[in-house]
């Protein structure tokens, strides 16, 4: 309804592996196929057919199976078809390419959600569990995806938000029907709730920091003065893993410049500072306007020379990243080149800089780039990749909610004194459901008075 | 026989207290009205309890004030006790209740409606509402008068097909032993109202000869007395006033015996009762079987004038028979001997379906017919006059081609009533209640003239008179915040002297009197000594200056959930979309949506069955045609 065209991308991990699969939706899905694939002629809804994949030019690119699924039966509920192919890299993006060639649009980040949900396939809490599965880049990742779509989290912000409806109901009662002889609400118990509520939002907060390296990865910038080797750093590290997508012409490139894994960390390493633009990021835009740009960054791999003398702006950077708490790797590039005189004092600079990571590495000759990424994971503690049961992790909406809710929690509860009365409070009160609401979806007045004539004997 | 009678702008059927504000709200702006009530000596009766105002109704009715509505001044003028309810609480949520002589207040209103300008009462039956096309022009009486009109206000409350039951004997009957309505709910059936039935109850009257006061516990009224009117304020009459007592009970095991033996006589539990009753005021029967635990019930008593010895029992309204009632009224301590007056009854009613009206309060799809009160499916005095007065401001703006009156929800407590009833629609009789509003912290009683006023002037309902004695009003509490605000306090040894007798913690720097203001154990009043300059103020602009400073903090948190509120009330839905079309809706969001078609997507998140993914949906559409349009 919404729209009429036909996107196309590719709907499993880019990675080489046994099969790829690369999914059309929309009204041309089928015309598009029939261009592209020699068996189309053969294709019914909900069939599987074999066949080739043929390039404009008639070249064959790969023997796949392509299935075909009727609108509105399928998961978006438009035409969809997709390709099964072998799950090369190379593959996987020409065929993509040949699709758009033939009229499709590439997709967009959760576009194929998207349209399910505006279909009515899904509703919008398991859009976005979907999304977050379909983003998610790595095991672990999808683990906790569908740990999210089974609801863990929703039953606890139903719980949390439960009690303040309760404690609402309860104050409403002493409010509208003040002369009944309904104990009053204590105060003290309105502060221990509220101090409980505060306790297990920071817990689901800090469960989404935690949860963020596992889901969005752990973004890194690369620092150093020029020409000391972060363009081939950056190429080396992610020799083999290339977004090829973000390529394509007339796609949008996300910030994130590369994304690497190692072993199970997936690092993003982000172009925030510039790194492929300007060589010397540091000295055009200055130090302040450098570490400004590093709010996002967990980890800084700051890169010196071997054979150059460590000079005051590394110094002055470097300490300025320590102070902000960022974790960093200090790679000495060029081991090829080494001087032992001046490596040795740039050593004892770091050391009274007390930076304990330092990696010597030599781009040209490949040397050290293990020990570099083994580093990279010792930097992050184990339990920073870890999920257990009680792992919450939450979205940028959620966790903008809850972060909404823990500052008013905090604010309401240093306000706090016997004095306090409990109808003001109860704006707060309130206010905290609707954020706890909006992360599950839920009206709050209703369930008030719903919860009211539940609890209570009132009237005439 | 049929004949033609007198030609009216305004037609309104029913003076209830819905019916009396939208007449005289009519005759005031102008307009040729007429007011049809089935027994002139019933006019703004209180066939339920004997009071007005309380907890979220006080702050309606001084709403109805601030508009320029009547309820106010008559229950200044009549009332036998008027309490201030929540005082231990913040100001949010003090509520204005007074004990009227029913009798008085009758009669006060039926002379004030007698009085006014452009307006004529009729004792007649009005049997049949006809309408031409989809317009109505006239009505007619049961004695065969026809009155043309160009508007019709139904304010039935009732009295529509009104039966009464207690125990196993039921008969039609409206109110207080009035004839009931039985031919309009046929006629309205006929023009395409659908029509729906609800059930309500009232507790027995007593004579106070038999009762023994010296075992219950009398509750008194205000010794300041603060009057319903923005008008008045400085009324010394009204400030004075010697108030009477009402008494408190209590409902006891023998009580609780007496109706468990006897449940089964109840129609409510035989399933002779088919309407929705409320929750809110459920009947005693009904509270004992659902709170099986509590020991007892609260039971006040209350008079209903100072020229009769009734008195109405809050709490113990019943619809078991009447053998059953004497014996269960009879347990409870102090009424041992009690000799019943009119027996407590259940009454069931036709009203229709409030998702059927326009925010305007006119029915979908008929022009010209307006629904006020009881018969939309509210409940209580305070909402009908509340409903009543819209309806009527609303009646005459539409002969004169104007915009509708329609107050949201972050401007007054009408604004939630009319919302929820006509967006969210009700099953069981509608009481307004603070909890029903999210900014209430705003929506207080005591500004509901700084809310209010302006529009109650610009409508012609609040005389130039009364507006610039307002506007000075508004002035002296901005200057006066102005003034604490810019006003230092050094910590001399003088001044930390006088906050350590206020038990308040003493002052090393200077402080602004404003920010000294925010301390809760500080009050306006308290501080008088340190503060030079003040000049003497009426009392109702300082405690509109020290509720705007104490409370500032959180006026600010409402100001912001106001904002986010009116992003979504702004963006408006057009009233020719087909969500049929749109895809991505839940099936009953479609079906509610092109029923009810909301104007705008606030309206739609709060009809029930429309989810948060549906309201994104709509934001998706809307975004998408704006792209389109663009």
């Amino acid at each position: 309804m919404l729209t009429h065209t036909t996107i196309s991308g590719i709907s499993t991990a880019l990675v080489n592996s046994g099969i790829s699969i690369i999914r059309l939706s929309g009204p041309d899905s089928l015309n598009i196929i029939s261009k592209m694939f020699s068996n189309y002629n053969r294709l019914k809804p909900n069939s599987i057919i074999y066949g080739k994949i043929l390039s404009n030019s008639g070249e064959i690119l790969d023997n796949v199976l392509v299935s075909y699924f009727k609108a509105p039966n399928s998961f978006t509920g438009e035409d969809v078809c997709e390709i099964n192919c072998h799950g090369g890299k190379q593959i996987t993006v020409e065929i993509l390419e040949e699709t758009i060639k033939n009229g499709a649009s590439l997709a967009g980040p959760g576009e194929f959600s998207k349209r399910a949900f505006l279909n009515g396939k899904m509703d919008l809490s398991q859009a976005e569990a979907v999304i977050d599965l379909i983003n998610s880049k790595s095991k672990i990742q999808s683990k906790i995806a569908v740990n999210q779509l089974q609801g863990a989290m929703h039953s606890k912000i139903t719980e949390l938000r439960d009690k303040l409806i309760e404690l609402m109901a309860h104050i409403e009662v002493s409010i509208d029907y003040p002369e009944y002889d309904y104990e009053e609400v204590n105060v003290l118990e309105v502060q221990s709730l509220l101090k409980y509520e505060l306790n297990e939002i920071k817990n689901i907060l800090k469960s989404y920091e935690e949860g963020r390296y596992l889901k969005e990865g752990v973004n890194v910038a690369i620092l150093g003065v020029p020409n000391v080797g972060k363009s081939s750093l950056l190429n080396n590290l992610a020799k083999y893993d290339k977004a090829i997508v973000t390529d394509i012409e007339g796609t949008t490139r996300d910030i994130i410049e590369e994304t690497i894994n190692i072993g199970n960390i997936i690092l993003n390493i982000s172009d925030t500072a510039g790194i492929r633009k300007t060589e010397d990021v540091v000295e055009k835009i200055g130090v302040e306007k450098t570490l400004k740009k590093l709010d996002e960054i967990d980890l800084v791999i700051y890169m010196i020379n071997a054979d150059k003398k460590v000079n005051e702006t590394d110094i002055d950077i470097l300490s300025k990243i320590q102070n902000k708490g960022i974790k960093i790797v200090c790679v000495i590039n060029k081991m090829d080149r080494i001087e032992k005189s001046i490596f040795g004092a740039n050593m004892n600079e770091l050391e009274n800089l007390k930076i304990k990571d330092i990696v010597k590495i030599s781009i040209i000759d490949n040397k050290g780039i293990d020990e570099l990424k083994n580093k990279i994971v010792e930097t992050f503690n184990k339990n920073d990749f870890e999920i257990n049961k009680d792992t919450f992790i939450v979205n940028s909406r959620h966790k903008e909610s809850l972060i909404k809710a823990e500052q008013l929690l905090i604010k309401t509860v240093n306000d706090f004194d016997k004095n306090s009365s409990i109808d003001i409070i109860s704006i707060s009160i309130k206010q905290l459901a609707e954020y706890l609401g909006d992360i599950i979806g839920a009206n709050v007045s209703e369930d008030v008075v719903n919860k009211i004539f539940e609890k209570f004997c009132l009237g005439k | 026989m049929e004949y033609n009678s007198d030609s009216y702008d305004v037609v309104v059927i029913g003076g209830g207290h819905a019916g009396c504000e939208a007449g005289l709200a009519a005759a005031r702006l102008g307009k040729k009205t007429a007011v049809f009530i089935m027994n002139l000596d019933s006019l703004a009766n209180m066939p339920c309890n004997p009071s007005i105002g309380g907890t979220s109704k006080g702050h309606l009715v001084k709403e109805l004030d601030a508009l320029g509505g009547q309820m106010a001044k008559t229950a200044d003028t009549t009332f036998i006790q008027s309490k201030m309810l929540n005082m231990s609480k913040g100001p949010a949520v003090h509520s204005l209740r007074i004990q009227a002589d029913r009798k008085k207040y009758h009669i006060e209103m039926k002379r004030i409606l007698e009085e006014q300008e452009n307006l004529d009462l009729y004792q007649a039956e009005v049997v049949q509402i006809l309408k031409k096309d989809s317009k109505v022009v006239s009505v007619k009486t049961k004695t065969g008068a026809i009155f043309n009109t160009k508007v019709v206000v139904v304010a039935t409350g009732t009295y529509l097909k009104g039966r009464i039951i207690i125990g196993d004997v039921s008969y039609d009957s409206g109110p207080d032993g009035i004839f009931p309505a039985k031919d309009l709910s046929q006629s309205l059936i006929d023009i395409g109202v659908e029509l729906r039935r609800f059930k309500t109850g009232t507790p027995a009257r007593i004579n106070k000869r038999t009762m023994d006061f010296s075992k219950m516990e009398p509750q008194k009224g205000d010794e300041n007395i603060t009057p319903f009117s923005f008008e008045n304020e400085n009324n010394k009459e009204i400030l004075n006033k010697v108030q009477t007592d009402c008494y408190l009970t209590y409902t006891n095991e023998n009580t609780h015996n007496i109706i468990m033996n006897n449940i089964h006589r109840s129609p409510l539990y035989s399933g002779d009762i088919k309407g929705v009753g409320p929750r809110y005021c459920p009947s005693i029967e009904d509270k004992i079987v659902r709170f099986k635990d509590k020991e007892r019930h609260q039971i006040f008593i209350e008079p209903l004038g100072e020229s009769t010895s009734e008195m109405y029992i809050q709490g113990m309204s019943s619809s078991l028979p009447e053998d059953v009632q004497i014996a269960m009224y009879r347990s409870i301590q102090g009424m041992e001997n009690v000799k019943l007056m009119r027996p407590a009854y259940a009454i069931e009613y036709d009203c229709i379906d409030s998702t059927n009206l326009e925010l305007s309060l006119e029915y979908k799809g008929i022009d010209g017919l307006f629904f006020a009160g009881q018969v939309n499916g509210s409940s209580g005095y305070e909402e009908a006059a509340a409903q009543g007065l819209i309806a009527g401001i609303n009646a005459s703006r539409k002969i004169d081609n104007k915009e509708p009156l329609i107050l949201d929800r972050s401007q007054a407590y009408i604004g939630v009533l009319i919302d929820d009833l006509v967006t969210k629609g009700t099953n069981e009789p509608y009481r307004m209640m603070t909890s029903r509003s999210e900014y209430r912290l705003m929506l207080r009683q005591d500004n509901a003239d700084l809310r209010l006023t302006e529009i109650g002037y610009n409508i012609g309902l609040i005389s130039r008179e009364r507006y610039n004695y307002f506007l000075e009003k508004k002035e002296l509490i901005l200057k006066e915040i102005d003034r604490l605000k810019t006003t230092n306090l050094k910590p001399t040894e003088s001044v930390n002297k006088k906050l350590k007798e206020l038990g308040s913690s003493e002052i090393t720097t200077t402080i602004r009197l404003n920010d000294l203001l925010k301390r809760t154990e500080i009050t306006y009043d308290n501080i008088k000594d340190l503060d030079e300059n003040r000049v003497s103020m009426p009392k109702s602009v300082t405690e509109q200056v020290e509720i705007q400073i104490k409370y500032e903090g959180y006026i600010n948190l409402q100001l912001g959930q106001i904002e986010g509120f009116k992003k979504l009330e702004n963006k408006k839905l057009s009233s020719n979309i087909n969500y049929d079309e749109l895809k991505g809706l839940s099936l009953e969001a479609r079906q509610k949506l092109n029923k009810q078609k909301p104007l705008s997507v606030g309206q739609a998140s709060r009809i029930s069955g429309v989810s948060p993914a549906d309201i994104s949906v709509l934001l998706i559409y809307l975004n998408q045609n704006k792209n389109n349009i663009n």
